[in-house]
């Protein structure tokens, strides 16, 4: 891959830099420790945190905010235990995604992953409820992945009827969680939301 | 034994599917002696789903001020809210900017930073300690153990309380009970995929798969852990792995309370052993 340097975009350091969790990033000297730490690198030898650091550092915005890698972090941290510039690479990546979130929603680039929407509908019920809520969880991600409700409905039946029932046998599903535990004092979460969105 | 009182985080899932979890910590925490309030009126620590850690400080701080006002420290028996609260503890002491910036959000953000917030296995493990524990174990739980880590309870290594490479408290916990820890080196740290199941199954699959057969292999007869959403991949789903990989696997997956309350002489239903999915019998048959 040849790279141009005049279709960089040397502000994207910065702007990852200026984001909660991306501002160690250009402590990276390109060890390598983090891919050879990472347990998804393990799995897909496309996957390389590394990589993603480095594209970023060059200014290759685009390439880097649309890839699917962004994505695939399990945000288990031992990249960033091991990283010896404490570049904070799981951080990192939240602070990636949040800027390719950003960029979604200006229309700019096309996110493939559906990773966003589900943490969407996992906030939007602790906005609501101050809790997380499974049920209303998978209803709302299933119908944004699945456009509509029938689809998602017939989606959600086939990945976890098994699962369910599974549960429900063994008394871990109670009748009870079948609705929200909702907080009392909600005014005091949506504050939250309100102040730092989601 | 200075440990009397705590303020009890459980955490979603120990509201809903870690029942199991939920009842053995009680259960241990009851044997000793220590009395776990549950937090009146918290709020979810915003798991692996909260991506700004703004957004984390914020709904912790929530959460700590909660705790602070009854004087009493956090206890939390899932590692990703343990995760949350202790980072958003440690921001929030470090950083009083930021204290400020929650303080302009709500006052009842308005965190002081006078208590604390920890994994159980931490307080069992290091403030109540083992000799107090050892006191009261009546039984002994004569099973191979792979202690299973993940992710958080020892790293990133400023919020973690143990060994980031080779963490041993559940190690202890095992040998306390009667029991041998396998060695299970690396595969104890390694992530389950959970906070990928429902957005990537096919690597979340193959990161639990891993950790299954590693402990199959080590000669375990069971693996123990300290998370629900570990457990919720190990245990719930194994069968859904066996299925996607077609492959058998039968590894009863314990949380390590449950394991400790058997050797406290908890009785096996006190401890949710009978809401396991793949089944404890041959750990419960092995307690003498």
């Amino acid at each position: 891959m040849s790279i141009n340097a005049w279709e960089l975009d040397p502000e994207f350091k910065y702007e990852v830099a200026s984001t909660p969790g991306g501002e160690n990033i250009m402590r990276c000297f390109q060890c390598s420790t983090c891919t050879a730490s990472c347990p998804i690198a393990d799995i897909d030898p496309n996957y390389n945190p590394r990589k993603t650091i480095r594209m970023t550092l060059l200014g290759m915005k685009n390439k880097v905010l649309s890839s699917d890698e962004i994505w695939m972090c399990a945000i288990c941290q031992m990249c960033t235990e091991r990283c010896p510039q404490d570049v904070r690479i799981s951080d990192v990546m939240g602070a990636i995604r949040q800027v390719a979130e950003k960029e979604a929603k200006k229309g700019n680039i096309d996110i493939k992953s559906v990773r966003p929407t589900f943490e969407k509908a996992f906030m939007h019920q602790i906005e609501k409820y101050g809790r997380s809520y499974e049920i209303g969880l998978t209803m709302e991600y299933y119908q944004k992945v699945h456009k509509g409700f029938v689809s998602a409905m017939m989606a959600m039946q086939k990945d976890y009827t098994k699962l369910g029932m599974r549960l429900f046998k063994k008394g871990k599903m109670p009748i009870t969680s079948m609705l929200p535990e909702k907080i009392k004092r909600t005014d005091e979460v949506k504050k939250i939301f309100k102040s730092i969105g989601d | 034994m200075s440990v009397t009182k705590l303020a009890y985080y459980p955490g979603c899932a120990g509201a809903t599917h870690a029942i199991d979890q939920e009842m053995s910590t009680k259960a241990v925490f009851e044997q000793l002696g220590i009395e776990l309030i549950e937090m009146e009126d918290w709020n979810c620590c915003g798991a692996a789903e909260a991506e700004d850690p703004n957004m984390v400080y914020a709904l912790n701080a929530r959460n700590l001020v909660i705790a602070e006002k009854e004087g009493l420290n956090v206890a939390t028996p899932c590692s990703i809210c343990f995760y949350n609260l202790a980072r958003t503890d440690k921001a929030l002491k470090e950083d009083e900017n930021l204290r400020k910036r929650m303080r302009d959000i709500d006052s009842s953000l308005d965190y002081k930073g006078t208590i604390s917030a920890k994994h159980t296995l931490d307080i069992l493990v290091n403030e109540v300690g083992l000799d107090e524990i050892g006191k009261k174990i009546k039984k002994k739980v004569a099973v191979k153990v792979a202690p299973y880590y993940g992710c958080y309870l020892e790293r990133p290594s400023e919020i973690g309380f143990d060994n980031p490479e080779m963490p041993d408290s559940m190690d202890k916990i095992v040998e306390l009970a009667g029991g041998t820890p396998i060695p299970f080196k690396q595969m104890r740290i390694r992530c389950c995929g959970g906070p990928l199941m429902m957005t990537r199954g096919d690597l979340a699959f193959e990161m639990s798969k891993r950790v299954l057969e590693a402990a199959k292999k080590g000669g375990a007869d069971c693996i123990i852990t300290a998370c629900p959403l570990c457990h919720m991949m190990l245990d719930a789903k194994q069968p859904d792995i066996e299925e996607f990989f077609n492959t058998t696997i039968g590894m009863p997956v314990l949380y390590f309370s449950q394991l400790l309350g058997l050797a406290l002489g908890v009785e096996p239903k006190k401890l949710a052993l009978n809401k396991n999915i793949v089944s404890t019998k041959e750990i419960e048959e092995k307690v003498i």
